[in-house]
């Protein structure tokens, strides 16, 4: 049981780690994106009609992570050339995000699909216990796995990464370095949009494979929290991310062997957790803010 | 003595400060444009709706045209949109008043969700057999009890655990309706039902009191007072004054001596009662019995009111009642098209778009 | 054969900015020798900001030209100036406190999306060490002090690709006397090189100390220049600097002696900051009615969290606070009660609420917030607040004014206004002519003395010594977590006060 809950946690967290990465970014940037929600719905929705529509959920895949980032062009957009508040901004956009997504889905919600089946690593799936773990996903878990020291790389030894912390931290020092802080955040804000696009894709195409009104059921919002939770760190985000997939495997696994607890229980249990695990890092983290996101988040973007 | 010579000095020196902050008093013109401003700016969205809508062969001038005829063209029109603007109101007042201290709560979803389903806890359990004069009001301050209560939490992870309230209401959002599904599949299941998940319906006299000819029950009056109030004290008393600086400057306001803890908490939890009152009214007016659906959007809706409305509680009810309106369109809509009601949806969001775009050329 | 007086890095002619009606700088001409030390002398207001500025490019000029080899160039914006080999070294650091030296570094220095970590260090720890900068490439920033940042900024411009031309805006007034003095043989070190070094100041003596030619700026006019060959004097440069207008002088009388009244005491406490590390311990003040204590030290060492704890903003983590004889908890409310005001060190941020007119400034924590049945009587408010002789002495902008429209001179107007208008017993003050022009701040500097002399006790936060001598009656610094016992100001000077911020009493 313990290794379906574990297996569970690195499927059905890859979607929330990848809009955590996403979201990761644009925050780091210094702009913080409720709408990831919206650009996961879109992207599942996205990702899902080009896989019926082509067949291949490569495609699929591609077509999702542009409708995410198209989604979030307009957060950034709103953000970043018109001064809206982020947080107002990110709502309308999530809540946009799910008008549009049950309007156009409609015709899809019937439809099957041949996405992304586990794909298992030959020689390293065999390993008794972690074989079945870490080696047996499908293809966009691994390359969200790959993702995490990529990113990590990224940020922290380039000087692309210091760009971009920079643009989160003091944006007229990065100004008068010559370069643009408002193009710089467009970038992290769509890099984020599309990594999400791609985390709902993941959703529809390769954890199920069928397109359900509203079937992001918040993973945005907790991507959104997860990345606080992180410290804005990629390896963090990721932990974060599985806890929250291990959740919800723990949900399907008590549910699959039929003990009495009230689903509806199970249901809250993520989004609790992520709550609690809010709360346990707040006390040490005030100082890791990016200095731009601190006052988004104290209220004054 | 001093004066003299604070004047001498003044007209010989101009420090770079003044130079490059030079003072600017308020034009006319700029606020009349603004008006005409914010009047562009909620039309453009209903252009850009009705160039959508064509691509699905829906007309939507005829759209717009039976929108405004509903509305206006009979009592039973008017009534449904008012129908519809009265929990908007409410959860709108839930999002706008905390933005006056300076709070962003979009969790007005989840505290109608509890107050109502407090309202229909104590109208199943306790007030089956009461007269409307007592039950009805008990009923509401059970739901704003409910309200209030979901609230206190997203208080409390804000006053004590630091924890930013948009995104803790946002998650609590969705517990909330996980324990109202819990519920009306436990203790709160109709027996009657064949296993469908909602509670029993609640006692007749429990019902809100309608106006003839309209399916719009008190609920509206309700709804309005509390408007009212809300901006009284919002622009009239002291209490209203320091929530407005905290709103402003939370710094300023900290340095008066507020007590800027207390003051989030109350603020919040005075929010989720206006919010579960809207929950209540849902059962007592409309629905009669709870379900797992209940008032789905409407938080989200109130919070895009209060913001077209700029958090404004008076311009509010407008706001309120257009979003009403379009509501109410949305299942002409279904009807005569096929479309889905949640279409609508999206014109909403238009409209919020244009709002938010447009901060910087309306200045506040 | 080119006589070396006439080879220059730079040369202005006739250069001129205007914003709106007002000309910050009037046909400036202006030569920077290669190998020289030119100071730019002038008060705050005078217009060498605007200058600096149009020489690192930010702003354009709105006439005359500027000149390197014998060609006009344009600077504007600061990449082409940056590109032309001049670098400034910026009195309000433009570092990312957040990252480390090394990632600041790789910000302004290099290009691209990458660079080698390995290398900059090297180079890094190479001009470091040549200058006498000792800098640690893997510290934050947010670690270090502003000493320590200076070095960084400097460091910052002179790996910069061909920086030939270095402007240094008001350096030593983040430096305490004694690291001034490294800070001027570097100075020499760096002219060694072959460096052209703009120095903004106003600091007279440094420009004596090491200037090898002096521009003199007053009210945006070039109003003397001179070098060193030809010989500088203290009183030439005072009087271009100042020109020949009697600015009344703040006068003090004080009235405090041993009877007088304890207004204010601290008695051994220990201040934490916001992250639990200690910010100041055995703490203890003693202020008494009438008196002005003015509190030194390096910007930094706890000034803001002092203040804070003396209006009750923040809590003494042991030990006690009493005003008038009466301990108070840490609480802002019971502080406004016992009569302490307090005007911050940034009313912009602090105390300026956006959207509110002046009159509705003035009740939080200054006037008393009338009412009428449920609401608010404005009408009585502003009456009261006309008849005051704080505002017409503060002259005060009117009162429906609304507040973040208004200038820094009249916000400071404003927030002291609200302080004096309710007569406190003590008054807490920071940096209270900061940013201000000359006039603004004698008002001021008037009025606390006035304040004092009626009976309220004052303290005094100011990273000005001038000002500080000026007005306090004793004085106390600020530097290694502890303050020294008062210094009463006519048996000390400027270096005593220097040395103890640098070292504190231990020394």
């Amino acid at each position: 049981m313990i290794a379906d809950i574990l297996t569970g946690a690195i499927r059905s967290g890859t979607s929330v780690m990848l809009a955590s990465q996403g979201e990761l970014v644009s925050e780091r940037a210094g702009v913080i994106n409720l709408g990831t929600e919206g650009s996961m719905l879109c992207g599942a929705l996205g990702g899902f009609a080009v896989t019926v529509w082509s067949g291949n959920p490569w495609l699929g895949t591609l077509a999702g992570g542009i409708c995410g980032l198209l989604i979030s062009l307009i957060h950034a957009f709103l953000v970043l050339s018109c001064g809206a508040n982020q947080l107002a901004t990110g709502l309308t956009i999530m809540f946009f995000g799910m008008g549009v997504t049950a309007f156009f889905g409609k015709g899809f919600v019937s439809q099957q699909i041949v996405g992304f089946n586990p794909v298992p690593i030959p020689l390293l799936a065999d390993i008794p216990y972690l074989g079945k773990i870490l080696f047996n996903h499908d293809p966009l878990t691994y390359l969200s796995i790959l993702l995490v020291p990529v990113l990590w790389y990224v940020i922290f030894r380039t000087r692309l990464g210091v760009i971009l912390r920079a643009a989160g931290e003091r944006e007229d020092v990065l100004f008068a370095s010559g370069i643009n802080p408002k193009l710089v955040r467009y970038l992290a804000v769509l890099t984020g949009g599309f990594l999400a696009g791609i985390g709902g894709v993941q959703l529809a195409v390769a954890y199920t494979h069928s397109w359900v009104e509203n079937m992001v059921a918040g993973r945005g919002v907790v991507a959104v929290a997860l990345v606080i939770f992180a410290s804005w760190k990629p390896i963090k985000a990721m932990i974060g991310a599985y806890l929250f997939g291990a959740a919800q495997a723990l949900q399907l696994t008590v549910q699959q062997q039929g003990m009495a607890i009230s689903p509806y229980f199970l249901f809250m249990v993520p989004y609790v957790l992520t709550l609690v695990a809010l709360l346990i890092v707040e006390r040490r983290k005030q100082s890791q803010t990016p200095e731009a996101l601190g006052k988004v988040l104290a209220g004054s973007g | 003595m001093s004066q003299t010579a604070v004047i001498v000095e003044k007209k010989e020196t101009m420090s770079q400060q003044a130079i490059e902050k030079t003072e600017k008093p308020n034009s006319l013109w700029k606020r009349n444009s603004s008006w005409l401003i914010q009047t562009a700016i909620i039309i453009a969205p209903f252009i850009l709706f009705g160039i959508f809508l064509t691509f699905y062969n829906v007309n939507p001038i005829e759209l717009y045209r039976s929108m405004v005829a509903t509305t206006f063209g009979s009592l039973y029109g008017f009534g449904e949109v008012l129908l519809k603007a009265t929990p908007f109101v409410l959860t709108g007042l839930a999002a706008a008043l905390p933005a006056k201290a300076g709070l962003v709560n979009v969790g007005g979803e989840g505290q109608l969700a509890i107050g109502a389903l407090f309202a229909t806890w104590f109208a199943v359990f306790y007030l089956d057999s009461m007269p409307a004069v007592i039950g009805i009001p008990i009923m509401l301050l059970a739901g704003a009890l409910g309200g209030a209560a979901w609230a206190s939490v997203v208080a409390l992870l804000k006053v004590r655990g630091r924890l930013n309230e948009t995104i803790t209401s946002v998650l609590l959002n969705y517990v909330a309706v996980f324990i109202v599904g819990f519920f009306v599949h436990g203790m709160l299941k109709d027996p009657n039902s064949f296993n469908w998940p909602f509670s029993p319906e609640i006692a007749y006299s429990l019902r809100l009191p309608v106006i003839n000819g309209t399916r719009l029950h008190i609920g509206f009056v309700i709804a309005i007072i509390l408007a009212v109030v809300v901006w009284y004290v919002l622009a009239k008393t002291r209490l209203g004054y320091r929530i407005r600086v905290l709103g402003s400057n939370r710094l300023a306001a900290e340095r008066a001596g507020m007590s800027i803890n207390k003051m989030y908490f109350w603020v919040l939890l005075a929010a989720g009662a206006l919010a579960g009152i809207a929950g209540m009214i849902e059962i007592a007016g409309i629905e009669g019995r709870l379900r797992t659906t209940v008032g789905t959007n409407f938080g989200y809706l109130g919070f895009l009111a209060a913001m077209m409305a700029w958090n404004h509680p008076l311009r509010l009810m407008a706001t309120a009642f257009l979003l009403g309106m379009i509501s109410v369109a949305g299942n002409k809509l279904e009807i005569f098209s096929g479309l889905p009601s949640s279409s609508v949806n999206i014109l909403m969001a238009l409209v919020l778009f244009f709002i938010l775009g447009s901060g910087k050329l309306v200045k506040r | 054969m080119e006589n070396n007086k006439e080879r220059y890095l730079l040369k202005t002619q006739g250069l001129t900015k205007v914003f709106g009606s007002l000309v910050a700088n009037r046909e400036i001409d202006l030569t920077v020798r290669p190998g020289s030390i030119h100071a730019i002398l002038g008060e705050n207001g005078a217009g060498k900001s605007t200058l600096m500025k149009m020489l690192y490019g930010v702003y354009a000029p709105d006439g005359g030209s500027i000149l390197m080899n014998g060609e006009d160039v344009e600077l504007h914006p600061p990449t082409k100036a940056r590109a032309k080999g001049i670098g400034m070294v910026f009195q309000d650091f433009r570092v990312v406190p957040a990252l480390t030296i090394l990632d600041n570094i790789a910000l302004s220095v290099e290009k691209g999306f990458t660079f080698n970590r390995k290398k900059l260090k090297q180079r890094i720890i190479e001009v470091s060490t040549k200058y006498g900068l000792e800098v640690n490439p893997d510290a934050y920033v947010w670690e270090l002090d502003l000493g320590q940042r200076q070095r960084l900024e400097i460091v910052k411009v002179l790996l910069a690709e061909h920086t030939k031309i270095i402007i240094f805006d008001e350096p030593t007034s983040v430096l305490v006397p004694q690291e001034v003095e490294a800070f001027l043989n570097m100075l020499h070190m760096l002219r060694a090189d072959g460096y052209g070094i703009l120095l903004i100041t106003h600091k007279i003596n440094e420009v004596l100390a090491c200037a090898d030619d002096v521009s003199v700026l007053r009210s945006g006019e070039l109003t003397y220049r001179a070098s060193k060959e030809e010989g500088l004097t203290a009183e030439q440069l005072i009087s271009a600097m100042m020109g020949n207008k009697q600015l009344k002088s703040v006068e003090k009388a004080s009235k405090v002696n041993e009877k007088s009244q304890v207004a204010l005491q601290i008695n051994n406490g220990t201040i934490k900051g916001d992250y639990g590390e200690f910010i100041l311990q055995e703490l203890n003040l003693q202020v008494k009615k009438g008196q002005i204590v003015g509190v030194a030290g390096i910007s930094g060492s706890g000034q803001k969290e002092l203040a804070e704890v003396l209006f009750g903003l923040r809590g003494l983590q042991n030990g006690t606070i009493s005003v008038a004889g009466k301990q108070l908890k840490h609480d802002v409310k019971a502080f406004l009660a016992a009569g302490v005001s307090f005007v911050s060190e940034d009313p912009i941020k602090e105390s300026v609420i956006p959207g509110f007119t002046i009159l509705q400034h003035m009740v939080l924590d200054g006037m008393e917030l009338k009412h009428k049945g449920l609401g608010i009587d404005w009408k009585a408010i502003a009456q009261e607040l006309e008849q005051s002789k704080e505002a017409k002495s503060l002259a005060l902008a009117d009162s429906d004014r609304r507040a973040d429209t208004l200038s820094g001179g009249n916000i400071q107007r404003m927030v002291l206004t609200r302080a004096l208008i309710r007569k406190p017993e003590v008054l807490i003050i920071s940096y209270p002519s900061r940013g201000l022009d000359i006039g603004t701040t004698r008002t001021i500097q008037q009025q606390l003395i006035e304040l004092a002399q009626q009976g309220t006790a004052i303290v005094l936060f100011s990273e000005d010594l001038d000002e500080l001598f000026k007005l306090s009656d004793e004085i106390v610094v600020l530097a290694g977590k502890r303050i020294t016992k008062p210094y009463v100001t006519t048996s000390t000077n400027t270096t005593q006060i220097g040395q103890l911020m640098l070292k504190g009493e231990s020394a």
